[in-house]
């Protein structure tokens, strides 16, 4: 489409938001109309159960789900950004898998509970897993094989997914809520979940958009950007942190949601050109809204069973990933 | 002594007290006299020996040993050392249309699982041919085959978890666990044993085929219909062990390395040595799984994938 960037993210924004208010009244067990959802958010009446469902059931789980979105969306732009590899992604470097190890050890083994605790476990985990996948992967030499990277993050995701799995089956918990948790899903937030994604959320999300003219430089090429000024190793270690606190922050509260992250910057790339200042901030829109999408989907597909919204996900993204491997190599 | 007969040997040995340890370790621990007087009915040991543990030794023996030498037919055919039935996507496919077979249709007999599974890998397999071609590198088809696998295993996630009721079932084989099996499983997984002898058949072929295309063509093998031969024995041995347990990821891929590494590459040693791997490798992570907290139990598929993710990327590393 030939529209002027600004206009692009009026549409994007546009849509998040006839996404949102849809799904707020899709798919309920009690019936509710999109007028009622319209107005428990204009003129709230204490009392009514319609806008009681709307308000404390409804309205977080779509701001969280777009926080979600935006977060692995941002996340794996910002990786593609530093590693300049388009396969790059929360999902396929082993971040997602390790940051749930974490946070599946952190939830069995320590009892004290803090807000930080899960984020923290889950940027230890993801954080440990990244760099594992990228030494083997050899992913800082120049001329380093994309598809070796992509099997190391492959043998590194199918190990931490297989320690959270035997780790969660002997804490004795039901395969039924292990599955759910790691196939992300956004079936049992509410507002206290919302209350502690977003102050983490919101300093990632900042954090990359301030990072966005340094990836800039980094897309000429490494000595290039050295040359400009840039000083790499600093820039690779706040871009690694912002990705990772993106990641851990989404993940402690709806589980490892796949393909996000890959897919998004791509779309957002195809639309408004390689500029990451105008990547980052339309990624952000735009996996917002894949998840609330996604989220109210996964309400309707078996009706009133709830599926999880990465379960979707996954359904949609694999096949592009494979698009992406044979249109690259 | 031949230094090849002993190493089999010796494997013959170490499957045989691997085998004796599953028969004795689990939930309730017996000594071994015990053992062999609960193969007898009438025995008050007589249903946890006879009835749980030998039904799901066998099952481990065979499966194993089906898996392995899938591992070493799709080696030895796309020369490619990190290409394995479950890494092609084979095995995902098998069990998807296996997981689709019991979510949506309950109540058809579990008999039609193997036929159903092979369907499913079989059309794993000819995607996976259509996408890569002929003259695709080794890591291509690697990564080909694993976004395939990523797909089908996104595909088996939606099945069961929009049809929660059967969920429990669909677990059983999704987890790749030899929990539960017993006699009737044990019948599904036979015609895995009939192949075995026609892939021994090949082994001539095989070797010829290692020397490159061209020089095979010259000696006289006919390299397609090998390749194809053996690539439809390694479709079934994994669609006959994944109708019964699932996908038991790595062992595929682990079991032809180590045994080349015992006795190198000739098919007629290699074969042989590659299906007692196999089976030794699966039998000791069942044991773990079921030693590790009794009584709770671990699917064997997850301590196959914990020993081989560090392997495959050791591979990794070694594959230039």
């Amino acid at each position: 489409m030939s529209l002027p960037w600004p206009a692009k993210y009026l549409v994007a924004a546009l849509l998040l938001l006839v996404c949102g208010w849809v799904s707020l009244f899709t798919w309920s067990a009690l019936p509710i109309t999109a007028h009622e959802a319209l107005n428990a958010l204009i003129a709230p009446q204490p009392g009514s159960v319609v806008q009681t469902v709307v308000l404390d059931l409804r309205l977080p789980r779509v701001l969280i789900a777009a926080i979600v979105g935006a977060c692995f969306a941002v996340a794996g732009a910002v990786m593609q950004g530093l590693t300049q590899n388009p396969l790059a992604s929360p999902g396929l470097f082993g971040v997602n898998a390790g940051a749930a190890l974490g946070v599946a050890l952190a939830s069995i083994f320590i009892s004290w509970q803090t807000d930080l605790l899960l984020p923290g476990a889950a940027v230890i985990g993801g954080g440990c897993a990244w760099m594992l996948v990228m030494l083997l992967g050899a992913a800082w030499q120049p001329g380093a094989e994309r598809g070796r990277l992509i099997l190391a993050g492959l043998a590194i995701s199918a190990l931490c997914a297989a320690i959270t799995r035997a780790s969660m089956i002997l804490a004795e918990e039901q395969a039924r809520s292990v599955i759910t948790w790691l196939t992300g899903s956004l079936a049992n937030v509410g507002w206290d979940d919302y209350s502690r994604l977003w102050p983490l959320a919101l300093i990632g999300l900042l954090a990359a958009t301030l990072l966005t003219p340094a990836l800039n430089l980094l897309s000429m090429g490494e000595d290039q950007a050295r040359n400009l000024g840039l000083r790499l190793g600093r820039i690779r270690l706040l871009a690694s942190l912002t990705a990772l606190v993106l990641v851990a922050a989404a993940i402690a509260t709806a589980g490892a949601i796949a393909f996000v992250g890959l897919l998004v910057p791509h779309m957002a790339r195809a639309w408004v050109g390689p500029d990451q200042r105008k990547v980052i901030p339309l990624s952000m829109l735009l996996g917002a809204l894949l998840v609330v999408a996604a989220d109210t989907l996964s309400r309707g597909v078996v009706y009133p069973t709830e599926t999880p919204a990465g379960a979707i996900l996954a359904l949609i993204g694999a096949p592009f990933f494979l698009y992406m491997i044979r249109a690259r190599s | 002594m031949n230094p090849a007969l002993r190493t089999g040997l010796i494997l013959c040995f170490a499957v045989a007290a691997a085998a004796a340890m599953n028969l004795q370790l689990g939930a309730v621990n017996l000594p071994f006299t015990a053992v062999l007087l609960g193969l007898q009915s009438g025995h008050e040991n007589y249903f946890i020996v006879h009835e749980l543990r030998l039904p799901r030794l066998l099952l481990a023996l065979i499966v194993g040993a089906s898996l392995a030498l899938a591992g070493v037919l799709v080696q030895g055919v796309i020369r490619n050392p990190l290409a394995s039935p479950d890494l092609l996507g084979v095995s995902q496919g098998a069990s998807l249309a296996a997981v689709i077979l019991i979510a949506l249709y309950p109540e058809v007999s579990s008999l039609w699982l193997p036929v159903v599974s092979l369907l499913g890998a079989l059309a794993a397999a000819m995607i996976l041919w259509l996408l890569c071609g002929r003259h695709a590198s080794p890591i291509k088809i690697a990564i080909t085959g694993v976004a395939l696998a990523a797909f089908y295993a996104s595909a088996i996630d939606f099945v069961m978890l929009t049809r929660p009721q059967n969920l429990n079932d669909a677990l059983l084989w999704l987890t790749g666990s030899l929990w539960g099996r017993s006699w009737e499983q044990l019948w599904l997984v036979l015609p895995a044993v009939a192949l075995m002898p026609l892939a021994v058949g090949l082994c001539q072929r095989l070797n010829l085929n290692n020397l490159g295309d061209d020089y095979a063509t010259t000696l006289g093998s006919a390299v397609p219909q090998t390749r194809f031969m053996a690539l439809a024995l390694a479709v079934g041995l994994t669609a006959a062990s994944v109708a019964v347990c699932g996908p038991i990821g790595f062992i595929g891929l682990m079991a032809p390395h180590l045994a080349r590494r015992l006795v190198g590459g000739r098919h007629q040693r290699l074969i042989p040595v590659v299906m007692l791997t196999g089976a030794l490798l699966l039998l000791l992570a069942d044991l773990a799984t079921r030693i590790i907290k009794p009584p709770i139990e671990l699917p064997a598929g997850i301590m196959t994938a914990i020993l081989g993710g560090p392997y495959f990327i050791y591979l990794l590393k070694k594959v230039r």
